[in-house]
């Protein structure tokens, strides 16, 4: 018997043990949003009736937790984790009817495609645009968060000697789940690695004091602290990387405006300076154009890995 | 046999929800003035439809998210005084282009079952 909130989102979160964990937090949020406004609106045409009775009726209308999440696994195998595939054929995309079905019947003619289209067809691809654009932005978020984990972590050690070191601590504590979710929606936004949409679900059962011990004993927490420090010195490889390899593309890409236009030799061992031969000057296009191409798809791979790092890290199992 | 007469009919009922509340969802939308929140589309649904019980209300939310999901729907959240923050929902261009489609689907689907079971002899 279930006799309060607390206890069928537990359960419901139980049942769902086996998805997605974006998908757990979602189908939380959901429920708590129903529960706590239908119990709220109970209370207030019947303020008389036992809270364990109200809730038996309204998660009658409600479903149990059982089935609740059974239609959220229904929609979760019908959908993708990313937008990926709907995004790699717009123009197939006018929503048809049955178009929740649509994306798994799209899956296959994506990869039918013979592989030059593939290879070429990543920049049509809007993951991989976005990944770029994150990995380049990776380096200053990744400074922004480091600075705030540092500077939280040291203020608060060190007052922690007097009383005024505990809220600071625990302030911390809570701008850290929010970096979580706000890093999480980057990360669904630009790699497209399903994230949590909304925020953690609040227990009404237990005071702030406990709520602060909970937040202190989370995994979760740390793992995010973790995360900020680590993604100062990912931030600068990824930036790195990605900036070697564009300008290395444009670099090869650009060889006749460079040496026929501006003069620039392909390379100086001095005294001597090389020009690139007129015959090669094709090929060496060409593999610039392959290496930019390749550049899309690092990028689109390491956003991925990145993604599920993040996930591992900010989602709460 | 009673056990696979409700079996047979609990996933008969389930695969018609699966498209089935999808339409509802937007139909109610299409007519809202204003964004709506979960809570308020069930209570919605329940108002017009009573006692007529084949859908739980909790099974309406990830219809709603996959909607949105499919760019039928937007949606944005908005802290409330009562509870956690809400999600509201609201019907795109593209939604209701779509909703009419579903309609015209919707009433041939019925009219071509209606057909057949009212029946007549085959004689």
């Amino acid at each position: 018997m279930i006799n309060s909130i607390e206890a069928y989102l537990a359960e419901l979160k139980k049942e769902l043990s086996r998805s997605d964990r974006a998908t757990v937090q979602d189908a939380l949020s959901d429920a708590e949003e129903y529960l706590r406004t239908a119990l709220n609106s109970a209370r207030e045409a019947a303020p008389g009736v036992p809270e364990a009775e109200a809730l038996a009726g309204i998660i009658g209308r409600y479903g149990s937790p059982g089935e609740v999440a059974a239609a959220y696994k229904e929609i979760e195998s019908r959908t993708p984790p990313s937008y990926a595939q709907a995004a790699m054929k717009p123009a197939a995309a006018p929503v048809q009817i049955g178009a929740v079905d649509a994306a798994p019947v799209a899956a296959p003619a994506v990869a039918a495609r013979p592989f030059y289209a593939r290879f070429f067809g990543i920049f049509g691809d809007v993951r991989a645009w976005g990944a770029l654009l994150y990995l380049l932005f990776a380096m200053g978020t990744g400074i922004i968060y480091f600075t705030w984990a540092v500077t939280g972590l040291s203020v608060s050690a060190g007052l922690l000697v007097l009383i005024v070191g505990i809220p600071i601590f625990a302030l911390f504590l809570l701008s850290v789940r929010g970096i979580a979710l706000v890093e999480g929606r980057l990360v669904e936004a630009l790699i497209g690695v399903r994230m949590p949409r909304r925020p953690l679900f609040s227990r009404r059962d237990i005071g702030w004091w406990q709520k602060m011990k909970n937040l202190f004993a989370e995994r979760q927490t740390w793992t995010t602290i973790l995360y900020m420090l680590l993604q100062m010195p990912l931030g600068i490889i990824y930036f790195s990387i990605i900036v070697a390899l564009v300008s290395s593309s444009v670099w090869l890409i650009g060889r006749p405006i460079w040496e026929l236009g501006f003069g620039e030799p392909f390379y100086i061992i001095s005294p001597y300076a090389y020009y690139t031969p007129g015959w090669l000057m094709p090929i060496v296009m060409i593999g610039g154009v392959l290496l930019l191409t390749a550049t899309m798809h690092v990028a689109k791979y390491i956003g991925r890995l990145h993604g599920n790092f993040a996930k591992v890290m900010l989602v709460r199992e | 046999m009673d056990e696979i007469i409700n079996e047979a009919i609990r996933k008969f009922q389930k695969e018609l929800n699966s498209g089935t509340a999808a339409l509802a969802l937007l139909g109610v939308l299409d007519k809202a003035e204003k964004p709506m929140y979960g809570y308020q589309i069930a209570k919605i649904i329940e108002g017009r439809t009573g006692d007529v019980d084949i859908m739980k209300q909790g099974a309406l939310y990830p219809v709603l998210r996959s909607l949105e999901g499919t760019g039928l729907l937007e949606s944005e959240v908005e802290p409330s005084v009562a509870g956690p923050p809400r999600r509201y929902y609201k019907i795109t261009e593209s939604g209701r282009k779509t909703l009419a489609k579903w309609v015209e689907v919707w009433r041939q689907t019925s009219d071509f079952v209606n057909a057949i079971l009212k029946g007549g002899n085959h004689d």
